[in-house]
C-alpha cells in the first residue's frame, strides 16, 4: 500500500493484519497445547491432584482448545468476509472502471434509441403528411 | 406300676468314631491325654497375626480348655523329645532381634548423632499406563469431536451455498457497489441514492442501509419461487418517507369545472402506483430505483412549489398541500400535484377529496408535461454540475459563458441584467403549457375550417419537427383539380402564446391566443386565393385581365376583411366577367357581353357604334351550374363564353 490512506484506514488494515496473525497463532498454540496434553509431558507428580482430577481437567482442557480453534477458524472466515466487504467498498478503481462501462453502455443505448426514435420519426413524419393530404383532400372529414 | 415303660438313657458319645464295622459296632477313638491336646492346640497358634488376634485364639484357647501357660512350659520340658515348642522359641527369638533391632534405630534417628533418617522415594507405582491412557484417550475423542463439530459446520454452510445455488452476499455487494453509492459507517454499509454527485442541492437525504438477508428468508423465498430468479442475500432498508412509489401529475383544466373538487383522478394514481409485487419482496435495484424516483419528485415538487410562492405572476400561483395551481391561459389551469403512495397504509398523500372522476374524461394525468418537468429539472442538475469553461478548478462556481463574453463584447447594464435573469422550472413548464393548449386548439380551428369550407380544399401539414414551445404548421389552400393552377399557402408558427402566421404575399401576422383571429385570417385566405385562381385560370383560358382589387371601397361594410373583385375580358373582348368576393356574403359571379344584344337607339343614343360598349352584367347562380366547384365552373363558363357564338 503506497498510496496515501487516511489514517483509520491504515488502522483498519494494520488490524486486519493483526486479527489473521492472532487467530493463525492461536490455532497453533492451541494444537500444540492439545498435543502436550496427550504426551502427558506435564509431571503429574508435582501436581497436588488426585489423578482422575487430573485426567478430567485434562479433557476439559483439550475441549476448551478445540473450541478455541474452532473459533479461530471461524474467526477466519469473518475476517475473509470482512476484507472481501472492506475491497467492495474500497475498490474504487474497479468502481470507477464499473462507472465507465455502465455510461458506455447507456450511452450507445441511448445514441441507439435516439437513431430509432429519429428514424420512426422520419417515418411517421413522412407518413402523417401522406395521410394528412389524402384526409384533407378527401370528402370524408 | 403295671403299665410303666422301661427308658433307657444313654450317654453321647464323648469319643470321636473311628471306624463303624459292617456288623454296626462302633470304634471310638482313645481320647487324648491332657497334654496331646495341649500340645495340638499350641501347635495352632500363628505367631505372626496380630496381637489381639492372638489374644481372642487365646481367649478361646483360655475359655475352651482351661490350660494354664505356666504348666505348658513345665510340660514342653517334660515332653522335650518332641519337641513342640520348636516353632514358638524360634518365632519368639526372631522377634526378640527385631525388637532389638527397632530399639537401635529409634535410638539411632533419636539421637542424630550419627545418622540422619531420610525419607525414601517409594518405588514408583507402575499404575499409571491404563486409567492414564484411557482417560487420554477419551480427551483426545472429545477434542477432536469438538474440531469436527466446527470444521462441519463451516463445510455445511459452505456446501449449502454452493450446492443450492444461494446467492453470495459479497457478490450482491459488489453489483450493489457497481451501481450505488456505498461506504461503511462503523458496522453497518450505508449507501446514498440521492442526486447530490449528479447536481441536485435539494437538503433531503437519501440514505439506505444494506444488511444481510437472513438465510430463512432465502431458502422460503427460493422455495417458493423456484423457478423464478434466485432471491437476493443482500437487503436494503429505504427511509419511509422515500418508501413507495411517486410521481408528478399534472393536469390541464379548464376553469369552469369545480376547482375545488378538481383533483388527480384516482385512476391517474392508480396507474403506475403500484409496482409488480409490491407485496413481496422486491429485488434491491427496483426498491432503490423507486426510492430514487420519490427522492427526485420530492425535489422537483418542492422546487415547483418554492418558485410559484416566489414568482409574482399576474394571476398568482396557488400551492395547496401537495397540489400547485397556476393559470396557463385565461380559463385554463395547471395542476402540479405529488402523488406518493407509499405502500405501508395504501393512504396516498395526495390531495384530499379524491374522487373517480369519469366526467373530466379531457383532465388526464398529461405525460408529456411530466416528462418535460422531469427533464428540466435533470437539465437545471446538469447545469449545476457542468460549469462552461473556463472556470477556475478548484471553485464548484464559475460564470456562465454568456458571462465570460460580456466583457469582451462590452455589454451594458441592461445586457446584464437580463443575463442574471433565469426561466424558472414553473415558467418553462407553464410555457409549454400553453403552447400546448395552443397547438391544440389552432389544430381544432383548422380541421373545423377544413370541415366547414368544402370548394377550396384546406390542407394543413403539421411539421415534424418542433419544440416544447414552438411548432409549425404549413396550410395549402387549393382547389381540387386546379392545385397546379393556383395554390395559396401559408406557415402559421404556433408559440407560446402567440400565433405567427407568414402569408403567401410574404406579411407577417401576429396573433393573440384568441383563435377567433386565426380563424378569419383563414377565411381571408380562402376568398383570396379564389380571386387568384380565378385570374390565374383565367389567364389560362387566355381571358384578360381587366382589373383587380383586393380591397373594394364599395357595397356594405364588411365584419372581416374587405370585398375584392376583378374584371375578366374574354380573348376576343365580347365578353366580361366580374366576380366579387365578399367574405361575409361569397361569391358572386357577373357576366356582360358586347354588342349588347338589348341595344336599342334612343334620343340620347343613336348611333348603332354604341353597342359595341358592355352592356348591363347580369348575375350567374352559381349554385345551378354545373362543375365541381367554383374553378371549375367558372373554366367551363370562360370556355362556353369564349366559343364563338
Amino acid at each position: 500500500m503506497h498510496r496515501n490512506l487516511p489514517q483509520n484506514k491504515e488502522a483498519l488494515l494494520k488490524s486486519y493484519t493483526t486479527r489473521l496473525k492472532e487467530d493463525v497463532k492461536s490455532m497453533l498454540e492451541n494444537f500444540e497445547e492439545i498435543i502436550r496434553l496427550a504426551k502427558g509431558e506435564r509431571g503429574e507428580n508435582e501436581s497436588q491432584l488426585n489423578r482422575m482430577t487430573q485426567i478430567e481437567q485434562d479433557t476439559f482442557e483439550m475441549q476448551v482448545r478445540a473450541a478455541n480453534i474452532v473459533r479461530a477458524g471461524e474467526s477466519l472466515m469473518k475476517l475473509v468476509s470482512d476484507i472481501k466487504q472492506y475491497l467492495i467498498l474500497n475498490d474504487f478503481p474497479s468502481v470507477n472502471d464499473a462507472i465507465t462501462q455502465n455510461s458506455k453502455l447507456f450511452r450507445t443505448k441511448q445514441q441507439e434509441c435516439d437513431q430509432k426514435l429519429m428514424s420512426l420519426r422520419d417515418d411517421i413524419a413522412a407518413d402523417l403528411y401522406d395521410l394528412e393530404d389524402e384526409y384533407f383532400t378527401s370528402i370524408y372529414k | 406300676m403295671a403299665n410303666s415303660v422301661n427308658i433307657s438313657i444313654e450317654a453321647p458319645i464323648e469319643n470321636q468314631i473311628q471306624e463303624i464295622t459292617y456288623d454296626g459296632q462302633e470304634i471310638y477313638q482313645a481320647p487324648l491325654s491332657m497334654s496331646e491336646n495341649l500340645a495340638r492346640l499350641a501347635q495352632k497358634i500363628d505367631f505372626s497375626k496380630s496381637e489381639d488376634e492372638y489374644c481372642n485364639i487365646k481367649k478361646e484357647g483360655e475359655s475352651s480348655s482351661d490350660p494354664k501357660p505356666d504348666d505348658d512350659s513345665k510340660d514342653a520340658g517334660y515332653q522335650s523329645n518332641q519337641w513342640p515348642w520348636e516353632s514358638v522359641r524360634n518365632k519368639l527369638r526372631n522377634a526378640l532381634t527385631e525388637v532389638c533391632v527397632l530399639a537401635d534405630v529409634l535410638n539411632i534417628a533419636k539421637e542424630k548423632r550419627y545418622m540422619v533418617l531420610d525419607p525414601v522415594q517409594p518405588e514408583q507405582a507402575d499404575n499409571r499406563p491404563m486409567v492414564q491412557v484411557y482417560g487420554r484417550k477419551k480427551a483426545l475423542g472429545a477434542a477432536a469431536a469438538v474440531l469436527l463439530a466446527g470444521v462441519e459446520r463451516l463445510r455445511a454452510s459452505e456446501t449449502m451455498r454452493v450446492s443450492r445455488n444461494m446467492p453470495d452476499f459479497h457478490i450482491d455487494l459488489l453489483r450493489l457497489r457497481q451501481n450505488w453509492r456505498l461506504k461503511k459507517v462503523s458496522n453497518t454499509i450505508v449507501g446514498d441514492l440521492s442526486y447530490r454527485t449528479a447536481g441536485s442541492k435539494f437538503s433531503q437525504t437519501g440514505v439506505f442501509e444494506v444488511t444481510k438477508a437472513p438465510e430463512e428468508q432465502m431458502m422460503a423465498a427460493m422455495s417458493m419461487n423456484a423457478a423464478g430468479p434466485a432471491p437476493s442475500a443482500l437487503r436494503v432498508t429505504v427511509p419511509p418517507e422515500l418508501q413507495g412509489v411517486a410521481f408528478i401529475s399534472v393536469l390541464c383544466q379548464k376553469e369552469q369545472e369545480d376547482v375545488v373538487t378538481a383533483t388527480l383522478s384516482s385512476s391517474a394514481l392508480n396507474c403506475p402506483g403500484t409496482l409488480p409485487g409490491d407485496g413481496a419482496e422486491l429485488h434491491w435495484q427496483q426498491k432503490l430505483e423507486a426510492a430514487q424516483n420519490v427522492l427526485f419528485c420530492k425535489e422537483l415538487f418542492a422546487r415547483l412549489a418554492a418558485e410559484a410562492v416566489q414568482l409574482d405572476a399576474s394571476i398568482p400561483h396557488m400551492v395547496v398541500g401537495n397540489q400547485i395551481m397556476a393559470t396557463v391561459l385565461p380559463g385554463i389551469q395547471l395542476l402540479i400535484g405529488l402523488c406518493h403512495n407509499n405502500g405501508q397504509n395504501n393512504t396516498n398523500n395526495g390531495p384530499e377529496g379524491v374522487k373517480p372522476e369519469g366526467a373530466a374524461g379531457k383532465s388526464d394525468h398529461d405525460h408529456v408535461l411530466e416528462h418535460s418537468l422531469h427533464q428540466l429539472l435533470r437539465a437545471v442538475h446538469h447545469a449545476n454540475t457542468h460549469y462552461p469553461f473556463p472556470h477556475p478548478a478548484t471553485g464548484p462556481l464559475g460564470p456562465s459563458k454568456r458571462r465570460c463574453l460580456a466583457g469582451p463584447m462590452a455589454a451594458d447594464r441592461y445586457e446584464l441584467l437580463e443575463m442574471s435573469k433565469e426561466q424558472s422550472l414553473l415558467e418553462q413548464i407553464i410555457q409549454q403549457a400553453q403552447h400546448f393548449f395552443m397547438r391544440r386548439r389552432s389544430e381544432y380551428v383548422l380541421d373545423t375550417i377544413a370541415k366547414e369550407v368544402k370548394d377550396p380544399l384546406i390542407v394543413s401539414h403539421w411539421n415534424a419537427l418542433n419544440s416544447p414551445t414552438q411548432s409549425c404548421v404549413k396550410i395549402n389552400i387549393m382547389a381540387y383539380g386546379y392545385d397546379v393552377v393556383c395554390r395559396t399557402s401559408l406557415v402559421v408558427h404556433v408559440g407560446e402564446k402567440t400565433l405567427k402566421c407568414i402569408c403567401r404575399d410574404g406579411k407577417v401576422r401576429h396573433l393573440s391566443y384568441e383563435l377567433q383571429e386565426l380563424r378569419d385570417l383563414i377565411y381571408c385566405q380562402i376568398y383570396q386565393h379564389q380571386m387568384t385562381a380565378v385570374q390565374a385560370v383565367g389567364r389560362c383560358m387566355g381571358w384578360q385581365l381587366l382589373a383587380s382589387s383586393a380591397h373594394l371601397g364599395s357595397g356594405p361594410v364588411e365584419p372581416l376583411g374587405n370585398a375584392s373583385s376583378c374584371l375578366l375580358a374574354s380573348p376576343n373582348g365580347d365578353r366580361m366577367i366580374a366576380i366579387r368576393c365578399e367574405p361575409s356574403v361569397g361569391i358572386q359571379v357577373f357576366i356582360a357581353q358586347s354588342p349588347r344584344k338589348d341595344f336599342f337607339s334612343s334620343e340620347l343614343v343613336q348611333d348603332k357604334k354604341w353597342e359595341n360598349l358592355g352592356g348591363a352584367f347580369k348575375e350567374i347562380k352559381l349554385d345551378k351550374m354545373e362543375g365541381k366547384n367554383f374553378l371549375n365552373k367558372m373554366e367551363l363558363l370562360m370556355a362556353c363564353l369564349s366559343s364563338p357564338s
